[in-house]
């Protein structure tokens, strides 16, 4: 939360008002109610004042003069004019300057009917133009990047979208060029807009300069609807606006909201909603008989699995998965598992997350508020540009706007590593290694643990890749918690994976992060739910390793696909071959479902209600707008068929009772209410506070090594943004962009392998590959980094025996 | 990336980046010696200054194209500017372009089909007080008749100089001057860029 | 009247003033070895003070005013020279530059020692490759001869100086687009506050001074700030070089104290009209001022304060004459046309204001003028500096937009009628050459 400010009074068009000092006046003004006109000024961006829109007059001691009310802070007693003739004129002569070359397409602009150009130019226009001149021409939208079109002739030089690419996103590849008459907004020539957040300058841009392929001429505003949720395409959950038109999502927008995304987005989060039409959308039932699916009734899909789960032992069965889901479905899917089947072995990890109860409860927990105010950030975890964008977003305007420190951790550069204090690349396994010299303060990390000794600090803690021991970030967040005012916040990727945890989807936890092995908790879960499966339940490994082994016999996937995320799909898919039933809650056919015997299809994007909870704890509402594709459902009603088909009536019968169900069992839900999240306090999601009591977590040095390793290279495999998921691959609008996969070598290693950039290379892990070579010289010599679950590395897998073997053409 | 460059001038990069207290100071002088290598700014040359400074190329389009000096089109062996503006124009500057259009047979802001000469218009050169003034890849020559320009440019063509003197086109082709020159000058221009040592720009006795 | 403080050396010495042998052989840098010797830094700056000097520059701001923004606790701090020259009529920088640049030099040297800079950097347009040279020989030979370094003569006191080349932008010679463009980005004026002084070069406290100003120096600190301040009227004190353009007998650059009257500028000092025809009007201070004329003006004082009285402004001290020859639309036009040209394109009314307003010229002078044409010119000049008046009212981040309107509302003020028979197409008695 922003601190208390002195305020002041001004006098603006003769009353006098309290604002806030320091303020921009155009703020100011607007919150006493009357609105400047705008276009350069965007309260995200560093006000520069360049348009001319905002002019006011403000009395000073050498008489009244026009200021730009962007850049123009409050002070006391300042006497302000925003309706005098002098302004009016000022006002209308910018907007006249603005229209002169300009040209008259509104009817056809996608910006057409919520522009602020267009409206100005109906409130105060002279209506008739007096240029008689030839007007600017460039040639018509022009492709800036796979996603964005750039109409020159629109565009009123405002700066917003160059701005945001250098200031917030630090990826300057739109440009002004050009001087005076000529500037126009640019590109380099091949070298396209390709940024992970171009989207964000179509928002942002006030005209219809930039428009977006995936929503051109897909609706007109007066025909859109809207609702606000949150995306779940990772656990940041920014604040989106889901618009729609005739049923059908056609733009998501992001939602200023200061405690998560200033109403920036990923472009995977803006981009994404089209899985939701696509034709290979699953939409009813479908049961496999003789190795074939067949469609089927809900009734007969019901039956059926009612049926086989009940048929089996239960602590036979088990269920992987979660993290897709809401709150509510994860509840639900927890509640049925442990208290109608009666298995303790369910896990909305994927062998790919962290220790549970530490990522649920680990405190101090930090904001990512907290990094507005922190003087040092320490991120040893995912490289936050391709794993949690929007965080990136935030971390980057610490250590820029902010002038925090930042120390950064990884195997090899990341996308921060350019605004950062210090960075340190090492190879996979030797973690703990560095950790017990940074902690000394030894040779070169002496500058480092001193930086990190300025509080407040924020650490940022998460395993930067999946063959990186996840006790390393427990460690690290061990001798964070040392260091001045620290607050840890973990770190993971997968969309409602913390919220799936903390609905006890995960053998280590209960509902609301009560630990499985307190006994008060458990016995106030079970005066809800009835009596709980004795014993410690088995995580995803323990669960495929059963059911290879026969100790387990029945599956249940919850939007799930272990074949391509589990580190070693070949276990993975060995599992699922042998299970004797799999069920599995999925959008679309992926991998594992593939091996299922009923497959439920469940609702995605727009089509669900219910609240979700981010990497900070914060839990906030998920919307409807739109209804369900075909026959599908949302997870917790499905469940709620299948227990009573098994017997057990469970009484919430909407998602709204599920969700005051929670309130009442889980008990760090005890404060979330609905109405208050939806339109109350709560607007921007109400943090869950912590478990009470002394620090969880001592430092203590961990001594293990990687997973894989093999004579002196090992692997390291990490995701990225644009990788071959069950939803990218099914939006058109972005499945193109994800990248064709390739292995990086240090090129040292590349000479001892006799390679160079574009080879291909053979790479065995748990699978093997084929990939090209890129030079990587980031990277620590004796690692090899290959993107994760891209469709060329799918098979490849994260543990085994790293092989490599440099592929020789035949004629040599 | 610059390794195509000469020697001197990758020297003269490695120089020009320690020279201020940001490298990206070094962008506008890295830009002349960029121009150097290719003939004009080239993409490519942007390019590389981009990759020398640790700017996107975008960056270094923007900055380059601020500036009227930097070419991002190939221009004549000698760029001939003529100065129209105000104290120029008084003294008949558009009567010397027309000359001078005349007797290239292009018109302002094209190239001769040789590559030789480029002529374009500039504003104000900085000779008000010997005006009209022209310059030959800005070496200056002030107090140009049109018949003067007409044999300047002949004499471009027909001599093609290897270094442009300003002390010897005035000599041969200038009037009024905007102040005494003084000494001769030392050293002249070696292609359509300001001549500066630094830069690697400018050639003569040194 | 004939003081001479600048051009002395090399109006004496035509054939090597730019030298080191020369400028020691006349007593230079003998100011600075005393200064390190015997002066503090407070000492030095009390002298520019007190001198009373205005920044020749453009804007005459006082230089010991500017010097005194500086805040006291931060370091490094830099010392930009403004040698960037590129308002139309002016060419003084120039020749200070090529034929006397080790008195900049020592200038820069003096100043950086009272303002503790230990690096300075001289912005040369692009256009000036010889002005460059000339400095940047005078550099080499100041560090060899130990002027320049570290430990300068033994004192302690190090200092660098780097010349850097513009590339053709005359709004470089604005200083927060200086520092722009000395920071390798576009040459985009900044937003004021902050001032350099406070936050200049790379967010670092600057001061941005003129060549000629800082040419001043070494007289001021050799012979007392007194006894400069004592040339002149008080608030116009010292000389000036002023360049003289146009339709003139003997232009030139000419160092002249303030209080001549015009008369003398004009037809004394500058040898009168070319061909003895009639003096139509004169831009008194560089092209961004507005216009005198004779009847008006001729025989009013030339000082900062008095030309400021009459609504326009010394500037850059660059005088354009114009006789009764002149085609007021053509000049107009030529006036605006390079406003438009040089603007930055930021601000929208100067972007499109501007190109709108030389357009508009252009159509009168092609024969296309419409009567509305006179109304629109003037709103149009109204919508980018309110009201008209002098100093401009701003709706820009930096006064090139506004300073646009002048030759538009000096053409109007004094010949509304030439326009008006122009657009109307009746025969009119001036012979200047108009062009599209
Ligand atoms: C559009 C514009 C162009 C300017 N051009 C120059 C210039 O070429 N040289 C210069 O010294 N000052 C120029 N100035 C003035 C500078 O901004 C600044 O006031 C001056 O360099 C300060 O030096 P001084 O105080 O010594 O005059 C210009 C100002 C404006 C608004
Ligand atoms: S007034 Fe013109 S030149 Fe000055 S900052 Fe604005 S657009 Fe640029
Ligand atoms: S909004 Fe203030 S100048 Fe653009």
């Amino acid at each position: 939360m922003a601190e208390e400010r002195a305020t002041v009074t001004i006098n603006l068009d003769g009353v006098d008002i309290q604002v806030e000092s320091g303020q921009a006046l155009i703020d100011a003004a607007e919150l006493a109610g009357t609105y400047i006109p705008r276009f350069c000024y965007h309260p995200r961006l560093k006000p520069v004042g360049l348009c001319r829109a905002c002019l006011v007059e403000v009395e000073g001691p050498r008489g009244t003069a026009l200021v730009p009310s962007c850049t123009t802070p409050v002070g006391e007693g300042m006497i302000v004019h925003t309706q005098s003739e002098t302004v009016k004129k000022a006002q209308e002569g910018v907007l006249e300057f603005l229209l002169i070359n300009h040209p008259l397409d509104c009817p056809v602009c996608d910006k057409g009917g919520e522009c602020p150009l267009q409206d100005q130019a109906y409130a105060f226009g002279a209506g008739e133009t007096r240029f008689v001149e030839e007007k600017r021409h460039y040639e018509k939208p022009i492709e800036i990047s796979d996603l964005i079109l750039l109409d020159r002739e629109r565009c009123i030089l405002c700066g917003r979208c160059t701005r945001f690419s250098d200031e917030v996103s630090g990826d300057p590849l739109i440009e002004f060029k050009d001087r005076g008459n000529y500037v126009q907004v640019m590109t380099f020539p091949d070298e396209p807009f390709a940024s992970y957040f171009s989207g964000n300058t179509v928002q942002i841009c006030p005209v219809g300069a930039l428009t977006a392929k995936p929503y051109r001429f897909k609706a007109r505003p007066w025909d859109i609807d809207g609702v606000e949720s949150v995306s779940l395409v990772d656990a940041v959950h920014s604040k989106i606006s889901v618009q729609t038109s005739h049923n059908e999502i056609v733009r998501i927008y992001g939602i200023d909201n200061d405690a998560t995304n200033h109403g920036w987005l990923s472009d995977k989060d803006r981009f994404i909603f089209n899985y939701g039409q696509s034709e290979d959308r699953l939409t009813t039932p479908l049961i496999k008989e003789d190795g074939e699916f067949k469609e089927a009734t809900w009734a007969e899909a019901i039956t059926l699995v009612s049926e086989r789960l009940g048929s089996f032992d239960a602590d036979k069965v088990a269920g992987i998965g979660g993290a897709r889901s809401t709150n509510e479905d994860a509840y639900v899917f927890s509640k049925f598992l442990r208290s109608v089947v009666g298995t303790p072995h369910l896990d909305a990890q994927i062998g790919d997350g962290l220790n549970a109860a530490f990522a649920a409860a680990v405190t101090p927990r930090a904001e990512i508020n907290d990094l507005e105010t922190v003087k040092t950030i320490l991120l040893w975890g995912p490289d936050l540009k391709e794993e949690l964008p929007v965080l990136y977003l935030r971390v980057r305007r610490a250590a820029t706007e902010l002038g925090a420190n930042l120390v950064i951790f990884h195997p090899r550069r990341t996308g921060l590593d350019g605004v950062a204090t210090h960075t340190f690349q090492y190879k996979p396994g030797t973690g703990p290694d560095v950790l017990r010299k940074l902690v000394a303060g030894d040779g070169e990390y002496a500058e480092a643990r001193r930086t990190l000794g300025e509080g407040p600090v924020l650490a940022l803690v998460g395993r930067t890749g999946l063959t990186e021991d996840p006790d390393l970030a427990e460690a690290v967040a061990a001798f964070a918690l040392d260091l001045p005012d620290a607050r840890i916040m973990p770190l993971m990727r997968r969309g409602n994976v913390f919220g799936a945890l903390d609905m006890g989807v995960t053998p280590a936890l209960l509902p609301g992060r009560v630990a499985i092995d307190d006994e008060a908790g458990r016995t106030a879960l079970e005066e809800h739910w009835g009596p709980l499966p004795d014993g410690a339940g088995l995580d995803t490994t323990g669960i495929l390793e059963g059911l290879a082994s026969g100790q387990l016999s029945a599956l249940v996937l919850n939007g799930a696909d272990p074949i391509r995320d589990y580190p070693t799909p070949s276990t993975a898919a060995a599992a699922l071959d042998v299970a004797e039933f799999v069920v599995s809650f999925e959008m679309f056919m992926s991998d594992s479902a593939a091996y299922a015997d009923v497959i439920f299809p469940v609702v995605g994007l727009g089509e669900v209600e219910g609240t979700a909870t981010n990497l900070e704890g914060r839990v906030q509402k998920v919307n409807r707008i739109v209804l369900p594709a075909g026959m599908s459902r949302p997870v917790w009603s499905i469940l709620n068929d299948l227990a009573a088909t098994m017997g057990t009536e469970f009484d919430a019968a909407s998602v709204e009772a599920v969700g005051a169900e929670i309130t009442s069992v889980a008990p760090a839900y005890g404060g979330v209410a609905w109405d208050r999240l939806s339109w109350g306090d709560d607007k921007e999601g109400l943090v869950l506070p912590g478990p009470d009591g002394t620090q969880p977590l001592e430092y203590t040095p961990i001594d293990r090594s990687v997973p894989v390793a093999s004579g002196h290279r090992v692997l390291h495999t990490a995701r990225v943004l644009y990788d071959d998921g069950v939803m990218m691959r099914h939006s058109p609008g972005i499945s193109g962009l994800a990248s064709r996969g390739a292995a990086y070598l240090h090129p040292r290693d590349a000479s001892v392998l006799a390679v160079t950039e574009g080879d291909e290379i053979d790479i065995t892990v748990d699978g093997e590959v084929r990939l090209p070579v890129v030079i990587d010289p980031s990277l620590v010599e004796g690692t090899v980094y290959v993107p994760f679950n891209l469709a060329a590395t799918a098979g490849l897998g994260a543990v085994g025996t790293l092989r490599i073997d440099a592929v020789r053409g035949g004629d040599d | 990336m610059i390794n195509h460059w000469s020697s001197e001038n990758q020297e003269r990069a490695k120089e020009l980046l320690e020279q201020y207290p940001e490298k990206r100071s070094a962008v506008m002088p890295l830009l002349y010696v960029a121009a150097l290598e290719h003939g004009y700014v080239s993409e490519d040359a942007m390019r590389e200054v981009a990759g020398l400074t640790g700017l996107t190329s975008a960056q270094v389009q923007s900055v380059a194209s601020f500036y009227t000096m930097y070419k991002r089109e190939p221009v004549g062996k000698y760029l001939v500017s003529v100065c129209t503006s105000i104290s120029c124009y008084l003294r008949g500057a558009d009567a010397v372009l027309e000359a001078i259009e005349d007797e290239t047979g292009i018109l302002d802001g094209e190239t001769t089909p040789d590559g030789k000469i480029s002529v374009e218009h500039v504003e104000c050169s900085g000779a008000c007080g010997g005006a009209p003034a022209v310059s030959v890849n800005w070496e200056l020559v002030e107090g140009l008749a049109p018949d003067k320009a007409r044999d300047l440019i002949k004499w471009l063509r027909d001599a093609e100089p290897s270094v442009i003197f300003g002390d010897e086109m005035q000599m041969l082709f200038g009037g009024q001057q905007s102040f005494d020159w003084g000494p001769k000058e030392i050293e002249g221009a070696i292609a359509a860029l300001p001549a500066f040592d630094p830069y690697g720009t400018a050639g003569g006795e040194k | 009247m004939t003081q001479k403080i600048l051009l002395s050396r090399m109006e004496a010495h035509p054939s090597d003033s730019q030298t080191l042998a020369r400028y020691v052989d006349t007593g230079g840098y003998a100011t600075l070895r005393k200064a390190l010797k015997s002066m503090t830094p407070e000492e030095v700056t009390a002298e520019v003070k007190a001198s009373n000097i205005r920044g020749r520059g453009g804007a005459s701001f006082p230089t010991g005013v500017k010097w005194g923004f500086l805040p006291p606790d931060i370091r490094p701090r830099y010392l930009v020279v403004n040698g960037d020259e590129s308002e139309p009529g002016t060419f003084k920088d120039r020749m200070l530059l090529e034929r006397d640049p080790h008195q900049l030099l020592e200038g820069i040297i003096l100043s950086a020692y009272a303002l503790d800079v230990h690096e300075s950097f001289v912005y040369i347009r692009g256009e000036y490759p010889k002005p460059a040279r000339r400095l940047q020989r005078a550099i080499d030979e100041a560090y060899e001869a130990g002027y320049l370094g570290g430990n300068i003569l033994g004192s302690g006191f190090d200092l660098d100086v780097v010349v850097h080349l513009g590339a053709g932008a005359y709004i470089c010679g604005e200083e927060t687009a200086l520092l722009s463009s000395l920071e390798g980005r576009r040459g985009e004026p900044r937003l004021k506050p902050p001032f350099p002084a406070v936050e200049g070069l790379y967010s670092k406290p600057t001061i941005v001074n003129n060549v000629e100003t800082i040419s001043n120096v070494p007289w001021i600190v050799e012979n007392g700030g007194a006894k400069y301040a004592a040339i002149g009227p008080e608030t116009s004190s010292g000389t000036r070089v002023m360049s003289l353009s146009g339709h003139l007998k003997k232009p030139g650059d000419y160092e002249v104290v303030a209080g001549i009257t015009w008369r003398e500028l004009i037809y004394e000092v500058g040898g009168g009209i070319l061909d003895d025809r009639e003096l139509k009007a004169w831009v008194p201070g560089g092209a961004s001022a507005p216009w005198f004329v004779p009847a008006e003006h001729l025989d009013t004082p030339v000082t900062i304060d008095d030309i400021a009285k009459q609504g326009s402004m010394i500037g850059s001290g660059a005088v354009i004459v114009m006789d009764d020859s002149t085609n007021v639309v053509g000049a107009a036009h030529r006036l605006v046309r390079f406003f438009s040209h040089e603007s930055c394109g930021q601000c929208t009314p100067c972007r499109e204001g501007t190109t709108w307003l030389e357009r508009i010229l252009l159509r009168i002078l092609d024969g296309y003028g419409r009567p509305e044409d006179i109304g629109l010119l003037l709103d149009v000049s109204d919508n980018i500096s309110p009201g008209l008046t002098w100093p401009p009212a701003m709706t820009t981040i930096c006064p090139l937009g506004p300073s646009s309107t002048a030759p538009v509302v000096s053409m109007m003020k004094y010949f509304r009628d030439e326009v008006e028979a122009m657009i109307s197409g009746a025969p009119i008695s001036i012979g200047g050459v108009s062009r599209g």
